[in-house]
């Protein structure tokens, strides 16, 4: 329909132009003038996308290497700065795994949307590797993590309760993002990215200052992106949790020193902590069936509510902005014309066609939104659930969901000091 | 196996699924012929709102004027290269409609006059194509230079564009020139 709608216009144009040609006709040169020969370049590519993925691999596996067996700092970060490097700085940062998730999307929902096949890898590969090892991507291949990985010199901790409700905001912003791409309204995070702007040494300079502000974040309080927004990293960390490897931070047996708990930049690590308000057993397991209850209380309530709202939320879409602006035109033909109208009404646009579109994409919005509000109100209702299930720990352990296997903490493990 | 390595296991073994399914599903999307990964302007449906020259990501717009000499006139008074209301056809900067300088207007032959982009001076503006479009052959039209595109994700002049003009095209139809058609 689309396609055929834009076919129309594209005919139209041009018999437009065809007239508009006639206006002087080819001149005939008798001095011998020839056409220039104008050529324009198309980059290579298929080999920068072939060695992006290479080198994805590649550095993950050196990742996995330097946290499991040679568990060193010193190559993690190395490997960061290449990241920053290349993917950041000569690649420009795009298409980045944050970003991709965003293809996949609209390859999920758009039958037209082809999906570059790199751009598929670039998504799944950090996936399998955090299920088989943890965030290997986060440690020191995604550009963005690496970035601020670099700069960060301290971290001073948000209270665990600030902190808990903050990390809410990535499932948020991963809701959206699969909203507004799954609509085909905008893609929402390569709009917000914070660093590309750096990257590429130049763009929108909100985005801009947002960055710089995250940066220097970032120097006080560990990854303030991946903690706080990155909706990937969100996704990254379901995977991680369930991993088939997970990460210690010593291989010889813990002496509670608690060290390694001030140096985790993410706010990682579980100190041991016992029950210590008896709890009795039908207690908790009430507790834990009120919860389990509130569960789907929550998933439908949060459901609900963006379905309320889905026809506002539309209006991030091109066609159902554009209707908006032509309807209230027309109810006050007083007001100043915008250019998106005026571009409408050149071109002999149809108020019906327009109309029959954006009611397509409200009834869209209506259906994924109510599906972003579900998946928020399900991950609320699970952390909680989470929350809910004290656990006893007799010693500090790495909570592999948040974990960006930055390896500081090896470092400074009174135990990984002294020889085996 | 305690219950909480079991419960572990089986979300290991369904995300592993989900990974695996997805995956699948999804490599099927990428068949075919290549991707559409570049961006371009179909210049018979660009408006020249003049989004171009102020959206992209680029301090500078990767949006350049084209021009196709084998479209257009060669006309002495050039729509594209004055502005309307010029009196006297010569080269000062106030008569041009390039605000950058960017057109370069050589005399060929009585009465014809050739016009080449300056690449490094167009930012991308669209007032001559404008003024080509409306009173000219409209040999000038606008395309993304593929060289300093920077392939955003999602081209941010797409996202504004009026007359919904930029889309994904692939490598073989990276530009769309007006010469050919
Ligand atoms: S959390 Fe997101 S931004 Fe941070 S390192 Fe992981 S993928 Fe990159
Ligand atoms: S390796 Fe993980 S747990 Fe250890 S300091 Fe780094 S982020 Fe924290
Ligand atoms: S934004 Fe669209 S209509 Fe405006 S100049 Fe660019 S291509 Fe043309
Ligand atoms: S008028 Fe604008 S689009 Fe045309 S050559 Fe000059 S800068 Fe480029
Ligand atoms: S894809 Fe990015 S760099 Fe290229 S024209 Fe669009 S905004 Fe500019």
């Amino acid at each position: 329909m689309r396609k055929r709608i834009l076919f129309s216009i594209a005919g139209m144009m041009s018999t437009l132009l065809a007239m508009a040609e006639a206006r002087f006709p080819k001149p005939d040169f008798t001095s011998g003038y020839e056409y220039p020969d104008i050529t324009h370049g198309v980059p290579m590519e298929q080999f920068w996308n072939i060695l992006d993925i290479v080198l994805l691999v590649a550095m993950m596996s050196v990742v996995v290497w330097a946290a499991y067996k040679k568990r060193s700092r010193a190559v993690i970060f190395s490997t960061s700065i290449l990241s920053v490097g290349y993917f950041g700085f000569f690649r420009s940062g795009c298409v980045c795994s944050v970003g991709s998730l965003q293809n996949v999307t609209l390859a999920m929902t758009d039958p037209d949307y082809h999906l570059p096949w790199y751009v598929l890898l670039i998504f799944l590969l950090p996936i399998v590797f955090a299920l088989l090892f943890g965030r290997v991507f986060c440690s020191g291949v995604c550009p963005l993590g690496a970035l601020q990985e670099l700069i960060n010199v301290r971290n001073f901790r948000l209270s665990r309760a600030v902190s808990s409700a903050l990390s809410m905001i990535p499932w948020i912003y991963l809701a959206f993002t699969i909203l507004y791409a799954a609509t085909r309204s905008q893609f929402l995070v390569c709009r917000l990215d914070p660093f590309i702007g750096i990257f590429r040494l130049g763009g929108d300079w909100g985005m801009i200052i947002f960055g710089v502000i995250l940066l220097i974040m970032s120097v006080f309080i560990g990854r303030p992106f991946c903690q706080y927004l990155c909706p990937y990293g969100a996704l990254l960390s379901v995977f991680s949790s369930l991993s088939w490897k997970k990460l210690e931070i010593t291989q010889k047996s813990c002496i509670n020193c608690a060290l390694c708990d001030k140096s985790c930049p993410v706010d990682a690590i579980h100190q041991p902590q016992s029950s210590k308000t008896k709890e009795s057993r039908s207690a908790g397991v009430r507790r834990i069936v009120l919860m389990s209850a509130l569960l789907p209380l929550f998933t439908a309530a949060c459901g609900i509510l963006l379905h309320q709202h889905s026809d506002t939320l539309s209006r991030a879409h091109k066609d159902v902005y554009l209707y908006e602006l032509v309807m209230a035109q027309q109810n006050d033909p007083d007001m100043e014309e915008c250019i998106e109208v005026e571009t409408f009404n050149a071109m002999g646009g149809n108020i019906d066609e327009l109309k029959a579109k954006a009611d397509k994409v409200k009834d869209d919005y209506a259906f994924y939104a109510t599906l972003a509000g579900c998946l928020i109100g399900f991950v609320i209702g699970f952390k909680l659930l989470k929350w809910s299930l004290k656990r006893s720990r007799k010693t500090y352990e790495i909570d592999s969901a948040r974990c960006t296997m930055c390896g500081k903490c090896f470092n400074y493990c009174p135990q990984n000091l002294t020889k085996k | 196996m305690d219950r909480r390595d079991f419960l572990r296991t089986c979300g290991a073994i369904f995300a592993g699924g989900v990974v695996l399914a997805a995956g699948g599903m999804l490599t099927t999307k990428t068949k075919g012929e290549e991707g559409d990964v570049f961006w371009q302007i179909d210049p018979f449906a660009c408006t020249q709102c003049g989004r171009c020259e102020t959206d992209c990501v680029l301090p500078v717009s990767a949006v350049k004027c084209f021009h196709a000499n084998k479209v257009c006139g060669y006309c002495d008074l050039c729509g594209g290269y004055y502005r309307p209301s010029v009196k006297d056809l010569n080269t000062a900067a106030e008569n041009q409609m390039c605000p950058t300088g960017a057109i370069q207007r050589k005399f060929v032959e009585e009465p014809y006059f050739e016009y080449t982009i300056d690449e490094s001076l167009c930012n991308g503006c669209g007032k001559c194509v404008k003024g080509c479009t409306s009173f000219g052959n409209g040999s000038l039209f606008l395309q993304v230079l593929q060289d300093l595109c920077q392939q955003c994700n999602e081209c941010q002049i797409a996202r504004v564009c009026p007359s919904n003009a930029i889309q994904r095209v692939s490598y073989k139809d990276a530009y769309k020139l007006k010469d050919h058609a």
